[in-house]
């Protein structure tokens, strides 16, 4: 506790002096080679607006983050990359005392949402990248992201991804968490006329050290003001007691990806293939079941504390897709600004992955581990229009996705949780800028089609300056079937406010 | 100019060997040599001077007799300025003037570019760019390197235009197309000439710092970006020469260039990739590689119209005219509106001009250059300009000035630039430019330098370039 106290201090400390040095701020000559330092410090408050179980009427999160990047090209052939970052929630030193934090047991989750500190965590990336000729090496923890889709991640698998603080990302580029991979890139020279670029880009990943998705976790103790409102009659869904094997280190979870990456008649398209384990577990549970444990056997509202009991595992996870770009000219209209549309392609194919299937026709939860062939896929249509009548100068960003995953052999009894055998989602999201791009206005609706729920995020972007940026924004969500898809945060609307301080 | 500007804004080097052969200097090299803001140091001729900067071999094939260059480049055009000039105000002789001077100098309204005359005045905000005192100097002649003029001879009365006035590729081989414009499509040539102008060196690497000043003159933005270009049709001065590749001539590829961004943090990783095409109704190919994302993603190739990354110019504005003449794709009816002297800060050799925290630039030196004013009036309604005008210098085809002007008929953007003269290479290098977003009360202030680098290839602009330069 007091080297976390310590570490924050430091690391305040740091931010103060970056913050008003700007001789930190640019660039600097190492040995005669160019070292850049960069960085953002950023201080966030949401303000909910139920007071449910499951969520905090107030303020509910105080969210700092503080990031240091750094470039150094050592040669002109090889060059260094680092990051790290801090990111505490201040809400459990605020709301230490708040007897309704307390009493939901909140303040329970302290030793996950509080402070990251985790090495993993500190050290976002740090990795060498050596150019020799029409080749590229790059060893070390990164992040590798393939896919096309902004909205929702089909391709994007080699990276784990950390979703504890919810949709709202920590910070977007944060939130997918590099871990230690090899890459090899080959570019070889192209003379064709219908060829621009070609790619072949390997990634091997030793699984040094095996970091999974930080998912949303069950239980106000443990997920906090994100955790999923579960409905269980008369009680709440509490923590986990889990039992999750993981790969060895080394030993096990060894991950190899390639891909072809090609420019041509105007198109960019990628083919992929990844052979390694999903980043997140597959569980399912086990005797007792479901059961209160002492000492909270009661929440703050009376209803029952429940436990899950679960084990699980990081399953196999193989699969062949593609994925294309493309921009449709023809389609282009003066009296919508002449932009045309893009269209962006993606689809994979994964090969018995497993999943948790439960059987309702019992009383109490049978589960077991099944295979199915898993497809995925989704379109991005992406438009800029202009509207004259509502932004004079500049145009409006239209980015349209649907996202369509089929399981296969989805089981005749048996349920999968969370997923039918087709599921749909929808994604849009509009923007736009005023005033010389210092206010940039959105609005971003997802949609779950199968279980009817949404949600909505509107939000302005004040940039005063490139040092200062301000959020104000929303989280808003709606479900028409209690418990299904995006209806399990229906509680959780809430507001929030965003300074970001940025150097470099 | 600082057209440098939009060209380096689509979005920064004094000698830095970094490997023998592959040279190039970058913004804090720069901006030890000449700050972007109150540094008058002629940093042109002194620190950052080519032949200082470049490898002597590369110098010397860079370099020509100035007498000949001189000599060949007015047997293109037909004229040298100093011949063509001094007959509007002649009372206005080299010297300095103040803007406090201009009721007692009358003449000076007439001879200088109306907005340029309306610039001539006490710094303050809303737009910075002000000239609150100028330098006069006595015309001189401009002339393009041996190679290019060559190419230009070769190609009088070669180059043609199609019946619509858009020019018939297969004509055009290398260098000015048209030094001596005249006839039905006369305004077309002259814009042709702008479009074809081989500004820059076939291969080079280039580092730009920007600033961007709000209607207070607050500075609301700084960015750092360089940029990787290949000529890959019309080369005339680094091998290969003629087409880059069999590639480039059997796609009709006119250029290649990797364009990434140093600074602001936000930017920093962004690389944006551009491909453009001969063929007037071939939008170029656009892609890039997101910092955030870490991933390459194909950009739309007609989003063209919307300022870039808070600048005060659209893709469309890159180089001050963004655009190739086009019968189906925006297409323009050109006249020439006028055809005569002003006095224009063109070209200041040494680059000791400045800009001071007032918005005021300094040491640029103004001549009277003989120009063609070009009215160029969009017949599609939905763009983002019912007109430009576009000032032309005669003598190098240089684009001087453009004023673009809304639907509604406002001057929207501006763009000022006057590029340093490097005389015994017979080019015109970077330096610094304005530019103005006359309603929403915005400037943008660049500097720029640039170095040959016959080490680009394509692999530098190509797919993997972005991979490689991105975060």
């Amino acid at each position: 506790m007091n080297k976390k106290k310590l570490l924050i201090s430091v690391l305040v400390a740091s931010l103060t002096v970056l913050t008003f040095s700007s001789a930190i701020a640019e660039e600097f000559s190492v040995a005669g080679r160019p070292l850049k330092l960069f960085g953002y410090a950023t201080q966030e408050v949401s303000y909910g607006f139920s007071d449910a179980y499951d969520t905090e009427k107030g303020i509910n999160s105080a969210l700092m983050n503080l990031f240091v990047e750094s470039a150094y090209d050592i040669t002109k052939d090889l060059k260094f990359y680092g990051s790290g970052m801090l990111s505490v929630d201040w809400i459990y030193q605020l709301k230490c005392n708040d007897s309704s934090w307390v009493d939901k047991l909140f303040s329970k989750s302290k030793g996950n949402l509080n402070v990251d500190d985790k090495y993993w965590q500190l050290l976002k990336e740090a990795r060498l990248t050596w150019t020799p000729g029409d080749f590229m090496f790059r060893v070390g923890k990164q992040i590798v992201s393939w896919g096309e889709l902004l909205g929702f991640r089909i391709m994007d698998q080699i990276n784990p991804l950390d979703q504890r603080r919810g949709f709202l990302d920590v910070e977007f580029e944060t939130t997918i968490i590099p871990i230690w991979l090899f890459r090899a890139d080959y570019y070889p020279k192209i003379t064709s006329s219908w060829l621009q670029d070609l790619g072949f880009e390997f990634v091997y990943n030793p699984n040094a050290d095996f970091i999974p998705n930080q998912d949303l976790m069950a239980g106000n103790a443990e997920g906090g003001i994100w955790a999923p409102n579960i409905p269980i009659p008369g009680a709440h869904l509490a923590t986990a007691v889990s039992k999750i094997s993981t790969p060895d280190r080394w030993k096990e979870g060894n991950e190899f990806a390639f891909r072809v990456k090609a420019n041509m008649l105007g198109a960019i398209t990628t083919l992929n293939f990844f052979y390694g384990r999903d980043n997140s577990p597959v569980t399912k549970l086990i005797p007792p079941f479901m059961s209160p444990i002492p000492p909270d056997i009661l929440a703050s509202d009376g209803a029952l504390l429940l436990h899950p009991f679960q084990e699980g595992k990081y399953p196999f996870f193989k699969y062949v897709g593609a994925t294309i770009a493309k921009e449709l000219i023809p389609l282009r209209a003066s009296f919508l600004g002449d932009v045309a549309p893009t269209i962006y392609l993606e689809a994979l194919y994964a090969f018995d992955s497993t999943f948790t299937f439960t059987n309702p026709l019992f009383p109490f939860p049978v589960q077991r581990f099944g295979k199915s062939d898993d497809f995925r896929s989704g379109i991005e249509v992406t438009w800029k229009v202009k509207i004259p009548a509502l932004n004079a100068r500049t145009y409006f960003s239209f980015m349209g996705e649907f996202f369509y995953r089929r399981i296969m052999d989805y089981p005749s009894v048996e349920e999968i949780a969370g997923l039918k055998k087709n599921n749909y989602q929808t994604f849009l999201n509009v923007n736009t800028q005023y005033f010389h791009g210092k206010f940039t206005p959105s609005f971003t609706w997802i949609h779950d089609i199968n279980s009817n729920s949404n949600f909505f995020i509107p939000k302005l972007v004040y940039d005063f300056d490139y040092h200062w940026h301000f959020t104000l924004g929303g989280q808003l969500f709606s479900g028409a079937k209690n418990g299904q898809g995006l209806q399990l945060f229906d509680n959780k609307d809430q507001i929030f406010f965003k300074v970001a301080y940025k150097w470099g | 100019m600082c057209f440098l500007v939009l060209f380096l804004a689509l979005g920064v080097m004094a000698p830095s060997l970094w490997a023998a052969e592959q040279f190039k200097i970058n913004s804090q090299e720069l901006e030890k040599n000449k700050r972007l803001m109150d540094d008058p140091r002629p940093y042109l001729t002194t620190t950052l001077a080519y032949k200082k900067v470049l490898p002597p071999e590369l110098y010397s094939k860079l370099t020509y007799d100035i007498e000949e260059m001189k000599k060949l480049w007015a047997e293109c055009v037909g004229f040298r300025a100093p011949d063509e000039v001094g007959k509007i105000a002649p009372e206005i002789k080299p010297g300095t003037y103040s803007y406090k001077d201009k009721a007692k100098y009358p003449g000076l309204k007439e001879l200088m570019i109306p907005m340029y005359y309306e610039f001539f005045k006490e710094g303050g905000p809303p737009l910075a760019g002000s000239y609150a005192e100028i330098k006069v100097v006595p015309t001189r002649q401009y002339y393009w390197s041996l190679p290019v003029a060559k190419a230009t001879k070769e190609g009088m009365g070669r180059v043609q235009l199609d019946d619509n006035g858009i020019i018939k590729e297969e004509t055009w081989v290398a260098g000015i197309p048209f030094p001596r414009p005249e006839g039905k499509f006369k305004a077309n040539q002259v814009i042709y000439n702008w479009i074809k102008t081989p500004l820059w060196l076939d291969n080079y690497y280039a580092t730009s710092v920007n600033k961007g000043f709000t209607r207070t003159l607050r500075v609301d933005q700084e960015m750092v970006a360089d940029v990787m270009y290949l000529t890959l049709k019309g080369r005339t001065r680094l091998e290969p020469y003629g087409w880059y590749d069999e590639r480039a001539k059997k796609n009709g590829e006119l250029s290649q260039m990797n364009f990434f961004y140093q600074a602001p943090r936000d930017m920093y990783g962004n690389v944006i990739s551009i491909t453009g095409y001969m063929e007037p109704e071939k939008y170029d190919q656009m892609m890039v590689y997101i910092n955030a994302l870490r991933r390459v993603r194909l950009l739309s190739a007609t989003d063209i119209q919307d300022a870039i990354g808070g600048a005060d110019y659209a893709y469309v504005d890159n180089n001050g005219f963004g655009q190739k003449l086009s019968t189906t794709i925006f297409p323009y009816k050109n006249e020439i509106i006028a055809e005569r002297e002003y006095l224009v800060p063109f070209s200041t050799w040494d680059g000791s001009e400045y800009m001071n925290a007032k918005g005021e630039v300094y040491n640029l030196e103004w001549e009277r250059r003989p120009m063609y004013v070009v009215k160029m009036t969009q017949l599609d309604k939905n763009f983002v300009y019912s007109y430009r005008m576009a000032y032309v210098d005669k003598e190098t085809g240089i684009l001087v000035n453009v004023e673009n002007f809304d639907q509604k008929g406002r001057l929207y953007r501006s763009t000022r630039g006057q590029r340093p003269f490097i005389p015994e290479m017979g080019m015109f290098g970077m330096g610094c430019g304005i530019a103005n977003d006359h309603l929403d009360l915005h400037t943008s202030w660049t500097l720029g330098y640039l170095v040959p680098a016959p080490w680009l290839t394509r692999a530098d602009v190509s797919l993997r370039g972005l991979v490689i330069k991105g975060k």
